[in-house]
C-alpha cells in the first residue's frame, strides 16, 4: 500500500546522542511489543507442540496437534461455519455499502443526519450489539415477537433454530459493519477524478454505462482494500457470538474463535488450542499477503 | 421529483434499520420485567429507572466504569507517546540495512494477525507475572496492541510534514529531538487526535482479553462486566437492556462528539 515516492529521510550523522536518537525513540514501543506480543507469539508456537494436563505441559508431541486438527470434526465444522459467515457477511456488506455510498454521493438534505447515524453501529461496543440483537430475537421479550403479536401473529423463533440463528448472526454483522464499508467506499468515490464523468455525460452515456465502464473499474482498488480489511476482521469475530449464541444451537454458529476459546479455557487443552490458533494466524496472514499481491497487480494494470 | 421521493424513502428506511434496534434497547431498559415478558408492549407504558439504579447499587457497574476509564486512558496515553516516537524514527531516519522499514513492516504484520491467536500465551504470561485480574495486566496488553496501531497510523502523518521545517528549527539551534517536539508534533496534532480517538474506541470496547485476563469487579471492564451479568441472569431482560445502554452510552457519546476525526481514522489507509 505504500508505493509511490519515498519521502526524504535523514542519514545518521554526527556522534553520540544524535546517532542513537532513532534507536532511543524506537526502544520503548518495541520493548513493550516484544514483551507482550512477540514473546507470547513465540510461546504460543512452543505450546502448540506440547501436550498439556491441568494447564501444565507434560510431553512434547511435535506436530501431532496440527495433524490432529484436520481429523477433528468439530474443528472442521467451525472452520466451515467461519468461512460461510465471513463470505456471506462481507459480500452483503460490500454490495449494500457500495449502493449506499453511490446514493449518498450527491448532496441532499438529510445526508448529514444519515452519515452521523451510520457511525453508531460500528462504534457501539460489540458486546452491546449482541445484546441489541438478543433483545430483537428473543422469543419471549423480542422485538420481532412483539411486532408479530401486534400484527396478530405468534411468537418468532430465531436463536433456537440452527439456520435462523446463523442468519441472525449474519444480519447482526451486516447491521454493525455495513456503515464502515459505506464510509470507506464513499471516501473512495469522492476522491475519483471528475473529468471522465463529465466526458461521459457530454457523450450522453446512461447511468448504468457510466457505472459499469467508469465508476466500478475505478473503484476496484478501494473496494478490494475494504473487502480485505473486513474479511481479516470478520475472521476473528468473537464477542458478538459469545454473547448472542455462545456458538449454539448445537454448533450452528460456533466460529473458529469460539471453538478455540472453549478448547483452551473450558476443556483446558492448552497445546491443542495453541496449535489451532497458530493455524488461524497463518491462514489470515496468507490471506492478507495474497490480497496485497493481488492489489499490487490491480494497481499496476 | 421521483428521484427526490426515492431519496427520502431510502433515507427513512436506512434510519429506521439503524435506529429501531437502539430504540428497542432503550425502551426495554425502561420497562419492568413483568411488562417485558407478559405484556409485550411496543413502548414502556409504566417507565421506570429501577433497572439502572440496580446496576449501580447491586451489580458493581460503578467499578466496571472506573476500570474501563483507567485502563483505556493509560493504555492509549502510553501508546501514543511510544507510538509517536517510534513512528517518527521510522518516517524520518535511514537506518543500516533499511532496519526502519523492516520494523514498520513487522509491526504491520503483527497488526494483521487476529488478537485471538496470542490469547493463550498472553494469559499464561500474565498468570506467571501475577498480573491476572489487575489494571496493570490489561494496561500492558492494550498498550502493546495500541503501539502497533499508533506507529502504523502516525508514520503516514509524519511523512506528510515537510522535513524543511524541522531543518529550519535545527538551524535556529534546536536539537533534533527538540525540533520533533516543538515543530513536528504540533503540526501532526490532527493526525494524533484521529489516532487517539480510534485507539480509545477499540480499547474501551475490547472484550476477548478482558474476558480471559479478568475475573472480579476489581479489574473487569464495562464489556466484560456486561457479559458476566448476562451469563448469570438469562431472562432478566430489563437489567440486560439497561446494562447495554450504560455500556454503549459513553462510547457513542464520545464518537459523536469527535465524529469528524473519527471518520478520517476509520477510512484512512484504505483510501490513499
Amino acid at each position: 500500500m505504500q508505493t509511490g515516492m519515498q519521502a526524504r529521510k535523514y542519514r545518521l550523522q554526527g556522534a553520540g546522542l544524535d546517532l542513537a536518537l532513532p534507536y532511543l525513540m524506537l526502544a520503548p514501543g518495541l520493548t513493550i511489543v516484544l514483551g507482550v506480543l512477540v514473546y507470547p507469539l513465540w510461546d504460543g508456537l512452543r505450546a502448540s507442540t506440547r501436550a498439556y494436563r491441568y494447564g501444565s505441559p507434560v510431553s512434547h508431541v511435535g506436530f501431532r496437534n496440527y495433524v490432529q486438527l484436520w481429523s477433528d470434526a468439530q474443528f472442521l465444522n467451525s472452520l466451515w461455519v467461519t468461512v460461510k459467515f465471513v463470505a456471506l457477511s462481507v459480500s452483503i456488506e460490500a454490495v449494500l455499502g457500495f449502493a449506499l455510498a453511490l446514493f449518498c454521493l450527491h448532496e441532499f438534505r438529510g445526508i448529514r443526519l444519515l452519515r452521523t447515524v451510520l457511525i453508531i453501529p460500528m462504534v457501539i461496543t460489540p458486546v452491546v450489539v449482541a445484546i441489541l440483537f438478543r433483545l430483537i430475537y428473543a422469543s419471549d421479550a423480542g422485538m420481532l415477537t412483539a411486532l408479530s403479536e401486534a400484527m396478530g401473529g405468534g411468537g418468532v423463533q430465531i436463536l433456537g433454530n440452527p439456520l435462523n440463528a446463523f442468519i441472525g448472526l449474519v444480519v447482526l454483522d451486516v447491521w454493525e459493519w455495513t456503515p464502515l464499508m459505506f464510509l470507506i467506499l464513499l471516501a473512495g468515490l469522492q476522491s475519483l477524478p471528475h473529468e471522465p464523468f463529465e466526458a461521459a455525460r457530454v457523450d450522453g452515456a446512461g447511468s448504468w454505462r457510466v457505472f459499469a465502464d467508469l465508476t466500478f473499474p475505478m473503484m476496484r482498488p478501494v473496494l478490494a482494500v475494504a473487502i480485505v480489511l473486513r474479511t481479516i476482521d470478520a475472521f476473528g469475530t468473537f464477542d458478538q457470538v459469545f454473547v448472542l449464541t455462545r456458538g449454539g444451537p448445537g454448533e450452528a454458529t460456533r466460529l473458529i474463535s469460539i471453538y478455540g476459546y472453549d478448547t483452551a479455557f473450558k476443556f483446558q487443552q492448552t497445546g491443542y488450542a495453541a496449535a489451532l490458533f497458530v493455524t488461524i494466524g497463518l491462514v489470515v496472514l496468507a490471506l492478507a499477503f495474497s490480497a496485497i499481491r493481488l492489489l499490487r497487480r490491480i494497481d499496476a494494470s | 421529483m421521483s428521484t427526490r421521493l426515492a431519496r427520502i424513502l431510502t433515507t427513512i428506511f436506512v434510519l429506521a434499520v439503524v435506529l429501531l434496534p437502539i430504540y428497542w434497547l432503550v425502551s426495554t431498559s425502561l420497562k419492568s420485567n413483568r411488562e417485558i415478558t407478559q405484556e409485550g408492549t411496543l413502548y414502556p407504558h409504566v417507565p421506570t429507572l429501577d433497572n439502572y439504579v440496580r446496576l449501580f447499587t447491586e451489580k458493581q457497574f460503578g467499578s466496571y466504569l472506573t476500570n474501563s476509564v483507567v485502563v483505556t486512558f493509560f493504555s492509549v496515553a502510553i501508546a501514543l507517546v511510544f507510538g509517536a516516537m517510534g513512528a517518527y524514527a521510522i518516517a524520518r531516519f535511514r537506518l543500516p540495512f533499511a532496519a526502519e522499514r523492516k520494523i514498520g513492516l513487522f509491526l504491520l504484520t503483527l497488526r494483521i494477525i487476529p488478537p485471538v491467536v496470542i490469547l493463550i500465551p498472553v494469559y499464561l504470561l500474565m498468570l506467571s507475572l501475577g498480573l491476572l485480574d489487575s489494571w496493570l495486566g490489561l494496561i500492558a496488553t492494550y498498550t502493546a496492541f495500541n503501539v502497533t496501531f499508533c506507529v502504523w497510523m502516525m508514520e503516514s502523518f509524519f511523512r506528510e510534514i515537510p522535513v524543511d521545517l524541522e531543518e529550519a528549527a535545527m538551524v535556529d539551534g534546536d536539537s533534533r529531538f527538540g525540533a520533533f517536539r516543538r515543530i513536528t508534533l504540533p503540526l501532526a496534532a490532527p493526525g494524533l487526535a484521529a489516532t487517539a480517538i480510534f485507539a480509545v474506541l477499540v480499547t474501551f470496547n475490547e472484550f476477548l482479553f478482558a474476558l480471559a485476563l479478568t475475573a472480579t469487579p476489581r479489574a473487569m471492564t464495562m464489556p466484560r462486566g456486561t457479559a458476566t451479568l448476562i451469563g448469570r441472569i438469562d431472562t432478566d431482560w430489563a437489567s440486560m437492556a439497561a446494562a447495554g445502554v450504560i455500556g454503549a452510552l459513553p462510547i457513542v457519546f464520545f464518537a459523536l462528539l469527535v465524529q469528524r476525526h473519527l471518520v478520517r481514522g476509520l477510512t484512512m489507509g484504505a483510501v490513499k
